[in-house]
């Protein structure tokens, strides 16, 4: 009788009380009725089950590469990081790049990503490994995020240090992937070391340093936090531009330090800030004046008239004691402008 | 020392909970399509299926690295001939030494091609020949049977090393699960019948002790690959109304052997997370103990065969490095 039985009713027979049987049971009564079908449980029950160990990065990248009979490998430039897994289970680093016609996925939202080095095009299972592996490896990533975050923030406060010894510096550039021309950049309440071609983070204020080696970081570092100073919100109250670099200074550099080193605030930004009490329009219509090309620019800027412009203008030359609209004048009104907004935060 | 060796069984929870499974053998096992049932004795025919990986010829010739034959050899006095499935590397220029592999398959079911291939990676590496024999099962024969055909085919193999090409002075038995339980035995029967001076013994998972009764057995019932359960049926298959009791060889549960000295250097490995490894821990302690040389590994939160079931998982790579390792060391000119 017993070898009459099909697989099924074997199934049946060997069903224990255990989770992993009754897993190979829907595997193997699947892979009777959908093959396919089967391959992606099979798949993702294997991710689920890394995920409910807590397992590392690796494990799924060798999970992957195991299922899908090819080597993967996950990029992570945030946290220069990359694992690499051949078919037969073997961790070893990739020789070249990545090439961006093998299927990949991203892994979360910042900039991980999961290839499946191939040049096949990715199948109904290896397009379950990719992305069952990938929502591992994020959960891997997110649960690690924060420590790494706290690592690399000590790192980059190291590497920014002018009093730490060059060697510590070095090391710490090390461990943050600067090896080539790197720069700071000065946030509020916040300092990043980055390598010198990679994009400065947008939508918050920021002072750029000059590219440098790593052992000159403090320097870039210096002339990123006096760059955060000349920086402003970019609205009507307070006008002006969000990202300063410190390449584009010049001389002013020496204006700020000269400002910081006297006792009373310039007469010219004591101007400044007496005319605007009470005239919200005044530094708006000011700074548009200093930075645009033409009055006629200002104007498109502001989204006025010209003679409406040329009558605030008149009035507000009046209050500060200056022709705003001569070149010595508006040269005059830019440091006066510059110098404000780095006296609204004093020198460290 | 007593005529048996009893280890400390407990079966009345004192034993905490199975050690957690390696993340990645848990993440195979989860889904392996083929994993060994919780076995009882009506369930034996079905689980003898045929292997569909099993090896074929020209698989285990390896692009012409092996000369590959099945060779039919006496067996044991009034039973049938034993199979002998010998694997030759043909480049080979003076005697080579010799695996003799005793599959595995919980004394029930397997032949002489399963396991056989990992037993070949090592013999390509270490240009090595291999001879695995197949016995008879249980429960159609019982005790002594398997392990006297196995003991057949070695006596054979070590007369005939000349004309095999084989070193007969480096010769190394070795098997994995119940294979390496009937190494062990068949170790210790050449040892007391002055059959063959091994150059070694390699007893992968080896199910050594029909008592079934350690803190392991216990632990992992109803848990991973081979459980106590399981293990009941095999032994029983085995031994019959013997299982258990005084009256079990040394042969059959080498376990029980009272004397575990002037064996040959021995390595053991298995996992923690399987029914077998306090038995194999004290098998190692006490091989120690008798003033013999072995190397023992416990794989952290391996189940029993992790590496034949995710060999491509870090620990199962590490499991075989290890094995390769040792017998490269052994023999070593």
């Amino acid at each position: 009788m017993l070898d009459q039985l099909d697989r099924l009713d074997l199934l049946d027979l060997l069903a224990v009380s255990e989770d992993d049987v009754r897993v190979n049971d829907l595997v193997l009564r699947l892979a009777e009725l959908d093959p396919q079908a089967s391959d992606a449980l099979r798949v993702i029950g294997h991710f689920d089950s890394l995920v409910a160990s807590q397992a590392g990065l690796q494990s799924i990248v060798r999970g992957a590469a195991t299922l899908a009979g090819c080597p993967v490998r996950l990029t992570d430039p945030e946290h220069r990081l990359t694992v690499r897994v051949s078919a037969d289970g073997v961790a070893a680093p990739p020789v070249a790049a990545a090439d961006t016609t093998w299927p990949s996925t991203p892994v979360g939202p910042d900039g991980a990503v999961l290839w499946l080095e191939t040049s096949r095009p990715p199948g109904t299972l290896e397009s379950v490994v990719l992305e069952r592996a990938a929502a591992a490896a994020q959960a891997v990533l997110q649960r690690t995020r924060g420590r790494r975050r706290a690592h690399d923030q000590a790192l980059v406060e190291l590497v920014l240090d002018a009093g730490a010894e060059e060697p510590e510096r070095l090391a710490a550039a090390r461990w943050l992937g600067l090896t080539g021309a790197c720069r700071a950049v000065a946030l509020d309440r916040d300092a990043l070391a980055l390598p010198a071609d990679r994009a400065v983070p947008e939508g918050r204020r920021a002072g750029v340093g000059p590219a440098v080696d790593a052992a000159d970081l403090p320097a870039s570092w210096a002339a990123a936090r006096l760059a955060l100073r000349l920086t402003a919100e970019g609205t009507a109250e307070d006008p002006g531009p969000r990202i300063v670099h410190a390449d584009d200074l010049g001389a002013v550099t020496l204006l700020v330090e000269a400002a910081d080193a006297r006792p009373e605030p310039v007469p010219d930004v004591r101007a400044l800030d007496r005319a605007s009490a009470g005239r919200p329009w005044l530094l708006v219509t000011l700074d548009a004046v200093a930075r645009a090309a033409s009055l006629r620019d200002a104007a498109r800027v502001l989204q006025v008239h010209h003679s409406t412009l040329q009558e605030r203008l008149a009035s507000a030359e009046s209050l500060l004691g200056w022709r705003v609209r001569h070149p010595e004048g508006r040269l005059r009104l830019q440091m006066a402008l510059l110098l404000r907004r780095a006296a609204r935060t004093p020198a460290a | 020392m007593t005529t048996t060796h009893s280890p400390s069984g407990t079966g009345d929870g004192r034993v905490g909970p199975p050690p957690p499974m390696d993340a990645e053998l848990a993440a195979a096992l989860a889904t392996f399509t083929a994993v060994m049932p919780q076995l009882t004795a009506e369930l034996i025919p079905l689980v003898r299926r045929p292997d569909p990986a099993a090896p074929t010829d020209v698989d285990l010739a390896r692009g012409g690295t092996f000369a590959v034959e099945e060779r039919a050899v006496p067996g044991p006095e009034g039973a049938p001939e034993v199979r002998l499935l010998i694997c030759r590397p043909t480049a080979a220029t003076a005697p080579v030494p010799a695996l003799y592999y005793v599959h595995g398959g919980g004394m029930i079911l397997g032949d002489n091609r399963l396991g056989v291939s990992e037993a070949l990676d090592w013999a390509q590496d270490l240009g090595l020949a291999v001879v695995s024999v197949e016995y008879r099962l249980a429960p159609e024969t019982r005790h002594p049977g398997p392990v006297e055909d196995c003991h057949a085919g070695l006596v054979w193999t070590l007369a005939h090393a000349a004309e095999l090409g084989i070193d007969p002075d480096r010769v190394v038995v070795a098997g994995l699960s119940a294979g390496g339980g009937l190494a062990a035995a068949l170790a210790l029967m050449a040892r007391d019948r002055g059959t063959a001076a091994l150059a070694g013994q390699m007893l992968l998972s080896p199910m050594l002790d029909d008592r079934n009764d350690t803190p392991s057995a216990f632990q992992m019932e109803g848990h991973g690959v081979w459980d106590r359960i399981s293990n009941a049926t095999g032994w029983s298959a085995l031994l019959g109304e013997d299982r258990g009791t005084a009256a079990v060889s040394p042969y059959a549960a080498p376990a029980r052997a009272a004397d575990l000295s002037g064996l040959p250097p021995t390595f053991i490995d298995v996992g923690s997370a399987e029914t077998f490894r306090d038995e194999d821990v004290t098998y190692a302690s006490r091989l120690w103990a008798a003033g013999g040389r072995a190397e023992l590994h416990v794989w952290p939160g391996g189940f029993h065969g992790f590496d034949t079931i995710a060999p491509q998982a870090q620990i199962s790579q590490e499991a075989r490095a290890a094995r390769l390792r040792w017998l490269r060391r052994l023999l070593a000119p």
